[in-house]
C-alpha cells in the first residue's frame, strides 16, 4: 500500500521534473546531446520504474505506528530546529539544546541529558574550532569576543 | 619487479608518522563505528570524510584514513554480533549466526580472538590480490574510451539491481535516483542551471558530503528512534582468551577459501561484503556436511563470513582505484572524497599519481596488523563501549553530521537540507529501498552524463558509438546478464524447491 502510494507521488513528481526540464535549453549548441536529454531519459526510466511499483509493489512487513510516528516527527523538529538555531544561537548552545532535547526523545533521563548536552557543547566546541580549526558560529557568544 | 617497487615507494608513504597515526586513529575509530548497531562502514567514512577535509589533510592522508575506518568496521561488526547477538553492520549478519552461540557456550573469547585472525587472513589474502591485479586491470582500462566508460556505469548499476536479489525494481529505482540527485545544478558543458529552482546555494549541485550524511546519518538517527535498545544483555567475554593451535589449524583452510571468494565477489561492481559473506557461510555449511555444528558454534561458521566480508572490503578497492566506478556503498563515498581532492579515480590514477595508489596499498596491509594487534588485547575496552547509552550516542552523532555538513559551506541553507534528504532517506528506508545504491547511482551520476555526451559528441551523434567496440558489446552481454538474474534466479528457485526438500 504504502509503495503504491510512494510511486504514485514519485509519478506525479517526474511528471512536474519533466515539465521543467522541458525548458533546458541551452541558447548555443555546444554539443549534440544538450543539458535536456540525459535529464529526460532519467525521468523517463524513473516514471516507468514507478509504473512497474504501482502494477506490482513488494508486500511491506511493516504496519503503521502513529506512536511511532509522532515520536519521529518530533525528532525531525528537533533537527530542524537545531539546524536553525545552529547560526542564530552559536554552536555551543544551540548543540547543548539540540543534545539536550534529543536525549530526552531517546528515553534519556532530565538531569544526565541536560549535562550530557552541555559537555558535548563545549567540548566539540573546543575540538573541532580550537583544536581543528574548523570554523564553526559563535552566535551569541560573539559579542564578547569582539569586545 | 616494478610491482615491488612501486609496493616499497607505498610503504614509503604509508610509514610517515603522520600516515601511521591516522591509520591508527581510524581503525580505532572504524572499530567503534562497525560495532555500534546500526552504524556500518558508510557512516564511519561520511562522519569522518568531513573531518579529514577540515583539517586539510593531503589526500593520500585523507584516503588512508578512509580506508584503515573501512577495514575497521568489518573488524567491529563482529564484536557486537558475537556478544551482544545485534550484528553491528549487515555484513556481519551471518557472524552472529555461529559466533552468538559460542559466546553463550563460554567461548566468546575464543570467538573474538578466532574471527579477528580469520578478518586478518581474508584482508591480507585481498590486499595480496590488489596487489597483483590491479597494477594489471589498470594497464588494460586505459583503452577505455567514453563510450566503454558509460557503458560500464550502466553494468555496475545492473550489478547492484541483479545482486541485491530480492528487490531489483526498487535498488534500480534508487540508483536512478541518485543519478537524478546528480543533475541537480550548473549543467557543466553548456552552463544551463538545471533543477535548481532560482536557488544559489543549489546551483552548484547538491554537495556530496551533505547527501551521504543526510541519507546516511539522519536517517539512521530517526530509524534508532524505533529500536531502544532491547534488553539483550552482553554475554561477557570470559574464559580462554586467545584460540589454540589446534582450532586455527582447523579453521584455516575455510579462512584461505572463503577470503578468495570473498575478494572475487568484491572486485564485482555492485556485489559487496553482504553477500559475500552470506555467500561462503552457505558453501561451507554444505561443504561441511552433516558433521558441522553449524547455527550452534561451529568455528568454521564464524571463520568463513569474517574473512568473506573483510575480503571483499579489500577487494571492492580494484575497480575504484583502476576504472574509478565503485562496487560498494563506501567505495563510492570514497570517490567522492577523491574528487573533492580534485584527483578523478581511473586508470590514469596510477601513473599520475602513484603515491595515493601504493601508499593506499600498503597502508591496507600496515592497518591490517595493527587491526589484529589492536582487537585481540582491547576486546573488552570495545565491549566496554557497546554499552554507551542511545540517549549520548544520538545526540554527539547529530551534533558531529552537523559540523561536518557545516564546514563545507557554512549556510544553515545546507543544514537544512541535509535534514530533508535525511527525512527522505528514511521514508526510502521504511518502504525499503537500498540507499546504498542511491549513492552510487549519486557518484557516478556526473561521470556518466559526462561520459555519454562525451562520446556522442565524438560521434557527432551517432547512437551507435556506445555499442561499436568489442569491450562495449561485452560489458551490454554481461549488463543483460545481470538484469535477467533475478528473473532466472526466482525460476530456478520455483524448480528446485521440490528436490531441494526432498
Amino acid at each position: 500500500m504504502y509503495v503504491r502510494l510512494f510511486a504514485a507521488s514519485w509519478l506525479l513528481l517526474c511528471a512536474c521534473l519533466a515539465v521543467l526540464a522541458w525548458g533546458f535549453q541551452a541558447p548555443f549548441a555546444y554539443d549534440p546531446v544538450g543539458p535536456r536529454a540525459y535529464p529526460l531519459l532519467l525521468l523517463s526510466l524513473m516514471a516507468a520504474a514507478s509504473l512497474w511499483l504501482l502494477y506490482k509493489p513488494d508486500l511491506l512487513a511493516q504496519r503503521f505506528n502513529p506512536k511511532a510516528a509522532l515520536r519521529a516527527l518530533l525528532c525531525v523538529l528537533t533537527l530542524l530546529a537545531y539546524a536553525l538555531l545552529f547560526e542564530v544561537l552559536g554552536f555551543v548552545i544551540a548543540t547543548a539544546l539540540g543534545a539536550f532535547a534529543l536525549g530526552l526523545l531517546f528515553t534519556g533521563r532530565l538531569l544526565p541529558c541536560a549535562i550530557s548536552g552541555l559537555l558535548m557543547g563545549v567540548l566539540l566546541y573546543s575540538l573541532f574550532d580550537l583544536l581543528l580549526d574548523v570554523p564553526l558560529p559563535l552566535g551569541l557568544f560573539e559579542a564578547f569576543v569582539e569586545s | 619487479m616494478e610491482t615491488l617497487n612501486f609496493l616499497m615507494q607505498g610503504f614509503d608513504v604509508a610509514t610517515r608518522p603522520t600516515n601511521l597515526l591516522v591509520a591508527l586513529f581510524g581503525a580505532f575509530v572504524g572499530t567503534i563505528v562497525g560495532m555500534l548497531p546500526g552504524l556500518g562502514p558508510i557512516n564511519g567514512v561520511a562522519l569522518l570524510l568531513p573531518l579529514a577535509f577540515a583539517l586539510g589533510l593531503p589526500p593520500e592522508t585523507a584516503l588512508i584514513l578512509l580506508a584503515a575506518v573501512y577495514l575497521g568496521c568489518e573488524y567491529g561488526g563482529r564484536i557486537s554480533a558475537i556478544l551482544l547477538n545485534v550484528p553491528g553492520c549487515a555484513a556481519s549478519v551471518m557472524t552472529s549466526l555461529d559466533g552468538n552461540p559460542l559466546a553463550r557456550q563460554g567461548k566468546a573469547g575464543i570467538a573474538l580472538s578466532l574471527s579477528a585472525m580469520s578478518s586478518f587472513v581474508g584482508s591480507m589474502i585481498a590486499t595480496c590480490g590488489v596487489i597483483l591485479f590491479a597494477p594489471l586491470l589498470a594497464k588494460w582500462a586505459v583503452a577505455f574510451g567514453p563510450a566503454e566508460y558509460f557503458v560500464m556505469m550502466i553494468f555496475a548499476i545492473a550489478c547492484l539491481g541483479g545482486m541485491v536479489g530480492d528487490k531489483p525494481v526498487k535498488t534500480l529505482m534508487a540508483a536512478l535516483i541518485g543519478l537524478g540527485l546528480a543533475t541537480v545544478g550548473v549543467d557543466s558543458t553548456t552552463g544551463v542551471y538545471r533543477f535548481t529552482f532560482g536557488s544559489v546555494s543549489l546551483s552548484d549541485g547538491i554537495q556530496f558530503i551533505i547527501v551521504v550524511i543526510g541519507f546516511f546519518s539522519v536517517s539512521e538517527v530517526l530509524l534508532m528512534l524505533e529500536k531502544t535498545h532491547s534488553g539483550q544483555q552482553a554475554v561477557k567475554a570470559g574464559g580462554r582468551l586467545l584460540f589454540n593451535f589446534k582450532e586455527f589449524c582447523f579453521t584455516f583452510w575455510t579462512m584461505v577459501r572463503s577470503g578468495l571468494a570473498g575478494f572475487v565477489i568484491g572486485t564485482l561492481p555492485g556485489a559487496g561484503a553482504t553477500i559475500a559473506s552470506a555467500m561462503t557461510y552457505m558453501s561451507e555449511k554444505r561443504m561441511a556436511g552433516a558433521g558441522g555444528k553449524f547455527g550452534e558454534g561451529d568455528l568454521r561458521g564464524l571463520a568463513a563470513p569474517e574473512a568473506a566480508n573483510n575480503a571483499s572490503a579489500c577487494g571492492s578497492l580494484i575497480p575504484m582505484l583502476t576504472l574509478g566506478v565503485p562496487g560498494s556503498g563506501t567505495t563510492a563515498v570514497m570517490i567522492g572524497a577523491l574528487t573533492l581532492y580534485n584527483i578523478t579515480p581511473g586508470p590514469l590514477l596510477f601513473e599520475q599519481q602513484p603515491d595515493v595508489v601504493w601508499g593506499l596499498i600498503a597502508s591496507l596491509l600496515i592497518g591490517n596488523v595493527i587491526l589484529l594487534a589492536m582487537n585481540i588485547p582491547l576486546v573488552g575496552l570495545f565491549s566496554k563501549m557497546l554499552s554507551v547509552p542511545n540517549w549520548v550516542l544520538v545526540p554527539a552523532i547529530t551534533a558531529i553530521s552537523m559540523v561536518g555538513v557545516y564546514a563545507v559551506h557554512s549556510t544553515t541553507f545546507d543544514l537544512v537540507l541535509m535534514i530533508g534528504l535525511g527525512v527522505f532517506g528514511y521514508i526510502l528506508r521504511k518502504l525499503d529501498f537500498p540507499l546504498s545504491a542511491i549513492i552510487l547511482g549519486f557518484v557516478l551520476g556526473e561521470l556518466m552524463e559526462d561520459n555519454l555526451r562525451r562520446a556522442l559528441s565524438i560521434s557527432a551523434g551517432e547512437l551507435s558509438i556506445l555499442w561499436s567496440s568489442p569491450i562495449s558489446l561485452c560489458l551490454w552481454g554481461l549488463t543483460a546478464l545481470m538484469l535477467g538474474m533475478p528473473a532466472l534466479r526466482k525460476w530456478r528457485a520455483r524448480r528446485g524447491a521440490q528436490p531441494a526438500n526432498a
